[in-house]
């Protein structure tokens, strides 16, 4: 069902474009802002950072949402016509990506894949990552979960809106500085938080976690491969579970927005507890209106993570 | 052996032995009713009370029973009005489960929340899940075999039925609030796909064999029993998505039954 509901979506979002593509004059921006849209959350967390009051940004994966199997809906793409920026992460976690931007009109688009630049892992758990993998591509995606490469995207974000915006750029590069120097702070406490500890391996829900471990040493156990919300199978299953018992794992995490029914099973089973540790993949409303962000989502990561470990 | 040694095994094994007991029952009386694809169509209107649950607040499995309840009962009334064509209310009610379950979901906040209730898996069964299969069967088990006679016969013929006596009207209502609380409950823990093949599939397979009704619950449940047991095996120890699995076990052993018919039926 989920193929065809796809199917249909893109179907819906193509025909839309030919009916308002032709002949539709780009819109004048009146409120002298830069219209910026975001392929997902961190992307648009670092936008907004990074152009304050002098963008317009929009988030198009709404909260809430797993962004693995999202794809772009009509709005989205009116949204891509009328925009300035498009920033999107890459390494193949916005499968949809490049269809959409083939088949976009808006010729005043400036696109940033915030991830170029960046050096990426491949992703080890190809054969295990079953159905979805074809979508990932053989790189793992998740890489802002390294403050080194968050840095680094957001950089990318900076030098995109001064292209598209010669005019404040004193204002993008001040923003920049300010979470640069936020970025490296965080870095050294992981590095200060994480290096001591005595244990070195984390079971999460899924493996999202490369780069974070391969920043600070540890290793990580998904229980589904690079791509969350499969069935798993027992085999699979199985592994964690003696991976758990034997190197005596306390805490098995989960996220938010996948089910915990696989992560509590197997933590009943071997007798470790569960909690969250967040892929920053989306927030839910609830921590939205919270306000929290990818800072402060990252220091609660670390907090569980140190219980976890110690 | 190595695969006993994990609880969530277990777990599978009870659960799956159990329904695999249980679900026959009721497929060998909706295939008889050409009803078979009442399983798909319940399964997917438990997700429109999901979203329903989700949505207004109250215990989103609750939410799936009542909207399965309905849909089941909607079904056995549209059905009563075209006999000729009972498949069709399959098809409108799932039509209606699958478009109320859509727009409901768009009012669903945390999808996460959402995919928990809706996809169940045979490995991932908690304490309270189990103990609601457990509840479930054995009320489907006594049910039927007090029912079994009854059963038996509005499954073959109603207007017989009516005219030997049979109270057609209540033993219609208890058995399809039945079948819907059965689909509910055992989607939610085992998969939507499990469950709906579970009806069928065995039975189909039982038909091949059996002389008269009894042999063909009886078989259908032996059958059902053998593909849960060779379908967890195999998802173990090849590494395969269980619920598939358990599915194609089946399935294969149909077409097996097929061939095998058929050439004892070419020779003989």
């Amino acid at each position: 069902m989920n193929r065809v509901t796809k199917a249909i979506l893109l179907a819906a979002a193509a025909s839309a474009l030919l009916l308002s593509g032709c002949g539709q004059k780009k819109e004048v921006n009146d409120s002298g802002k830069l219209n910026v849209m975001a392929s997902f959350y961190p992307m648009y967390d670092f936008a907004v950072k990074i152009g304050g009051d002098k963008v317009n940004v929009t988030n198009m994966v709404p909260a809430g949402t797993e962004p693995h199997d999202w794809e772009p809906a009509t709005k989205d793409i009116t949204g891509l016509e009328k925009a300035d920026v498009f920033v999107y992460s890459g390494a193949g976690i916005e499968h949809w990506v490049e269809d959409v931007l083939k088949s976009l009109k808006n010729n005043n688009l400036t696109v940033t894949e915030a991830s170029s630049g960046i050096s990426l892992l491949k992703g080890e758990e190809q054969e295990e990552a079953q159905s979805e993998e074809h979508e990932h591509g053989e790189f793992d995606p998740h890489v802002w979960l390294s403050p080194v490469n968050a840095k680094k995207e957001m950089e990318n974000i900076k030098d995109a809106f001064v292209k598209a915006d010669p005019a404040n750029e004193a204002y993008y590069q001040a923003n920049y500085d300010t979470y640069a120097s936020k970025f490296d702070e965080l870095d050294k406490k992981y590095k200060d938080t994480l290096t001591p500890l005595p244990n070195k391996s984390v079971v999460v829900a899924h493996e999202a976690f490369g780069y974070l471990c391969n920043a600070y040493g540890l290793t990580q156990m998904g229980i589904e491969g690079l791509t969350p919300d499969s069935e798993p199978d027992p085999a699979r299953m199985a592994e964690v579970i003696d991976f758990v018992k034997e190197n005596k794992v306390k805490t098995i995490f989960f996220e938010d927005l996948v089910s915990p029914k696989v992560a509590e099973t197997i933590a009943k089973e071997t007798g470790a507890k569960t909690e969250v540790l967040n892929p920053l993949e989306g927030l839910t409303d609830e921590q939205l209106k919270n306000g929290d962000d990818y800072f402060s989502v990252m220091e609660k990561n670390l907090t569980v993570l140190k219980e976890a470990l110690e | 052996m190595e695969i006993f040694n994990y609880a969530f095994m277990q777990r599978a094994f009870v659960v799956g032995i159990l329904l695999a007991m249980v679900i026959p029952c009721i497929g060998v009386v909706i295939v008889l009713k050409r009803l078979s694809m009442i399983g798909d169509a319940l399964s997917h209107t438990s997700l429109a009370g999901v979203a329903f649950g989700l949505i207004i607040g109250i215990n989103p499995v609750a939410g799936a029973v009542a909207a399965c309840i309905m849909a089941a009962l909607g079904i056995e009334a549209i059905r009563r009005r075209l006999p000729r064509y009972s498949e069709m209310s399959i098809a409108i009610i799932m039509s209606a489960g699958i478009g109320l379950a859509g727009v409901l979901s768009g009012f669903v906040k945390n999808s996460a929340n959402f995919n928990s209730f809706l996809f169940g898996s045979i490995v991932a069964i908690s304490d309270m899940e189990m103990f609601l299969v457990i509840g479930v069967s054995l009320t489907v088990l006594l049910l039927f075999v007090l029912l079994y006679k009854e059963l038996f016969y509005i499954a073959l013929d109603e207007r017989s039925a009516r005219l030997a006596g049979v109270p057609v009207k209540i033993v219609n209502f208890i058995f399809t609030v039945l079948t819907a609380v059965t689909v509910s409950i055992a989607a939610r823990t085992v998969g939507a796909l499990i469950v709906s093949s579970m009806m069928v599939i065995p039975t189909a397979c039982s038909m091949q064999f059996s002389k008269n009704y009894r042999q063909t619950v009886l078989y259908a449940i032996v059958f059902d029993v053998v593909f849960m047991i060779i379908g967890l095996f195999a998802a173990y120890y090849l590494g395969l998505k269980p619920g598939g699995t358990i599915v194609l076990v089946g399935v294969v052993f149909l077409l097996f039954i097929f061939i095998g018919k058929k050439l004892l039926g070419v020779k003989g």
